[in-house]
């Protein structure tokens, strides 16, 4: 019970400090899709960005580096 | 290149649209929309962010893939060739083939399909 207690003060905030497999009845929600996790949306669309800027990096990279190893440029 | 040597770096890399990228693309786009179905949300409008980080992985998993496998067919290629200048007298020019030629050939284009 204490402990049940302990695990509600500790999701006060909003996200929990146990990563736990099961979830508490007592503070849990269906996900509601007009309130989105903003912080999840951004990492998401911030690491899409990053992927495609590494992409484009190492190809031209790539690139690069054919040209010197042939002497084409 | 992590996986590749350094002598790789001597071949033509692949375009930004390749196909193993348009194909990991298209199944991370897909995984992203069965994700949606399964969570009973519509399938093209929902969760945009995840279908872009789903498509962007495959994109970039498969460009990388593209530069492995060609890697991959050059070394077997460079092989191949290096045998056949090696053993002239089973590669004739005028005639047929010889029988241990022709399963050397086939033996190589076996190798190159078992990459998949």
């Amino acid at each position: 019970m204490p402990f049940g207690r302990l695990f509600i003060v500790l999701n006060m905030n909003g996200f929990s400090l146990f990563s736990v497999f099961s979830r508490n009845s007592f503070i849990a929600s269906k996900p509601d899709p007009s309130k989105p996790n903003m912080l999840r949306v951004g990492l998401a669309f911030g690491s899409t960005a990053v992927l495609w800027a590494l992409l484009f990096k190492q190809h031209s990279t790539d690139v690069h580096e054919y040209k010197t190893r042939n002497g084409l440029e | 290149m992590g996986l590749l040597p350094d002598e790789a770096k001597v071949l033509p890399p692949p375009g930004i649209v390749n196909r193993n990228s348009v194909w990991f693309g298209l199944c991370g786009w897909a995984t992203a929309m069965l994700h949606n179905s399964l969570n009973r949300r519509p399938a093209l409008k929902a969760g945009l962010h995840r279908q872009a980080l789903f498509i962007t992985v495959g994109w970039f998993i498969g460009y990388h893939l593209t530069k492995f496998e060609n890697y991959k067919y050059a070394t077997l290629d460079r092989d191949m060739s290096e045998y056949i200048r090696l053993h002239p007298e089973e590669f004739p020019d005028k005639g047929n083939s010889t029988w241990k030629s022709s399963r050397i050939r086939v033996l190589i284009s076996v190798l190159r399909f078992s990459l998949y």
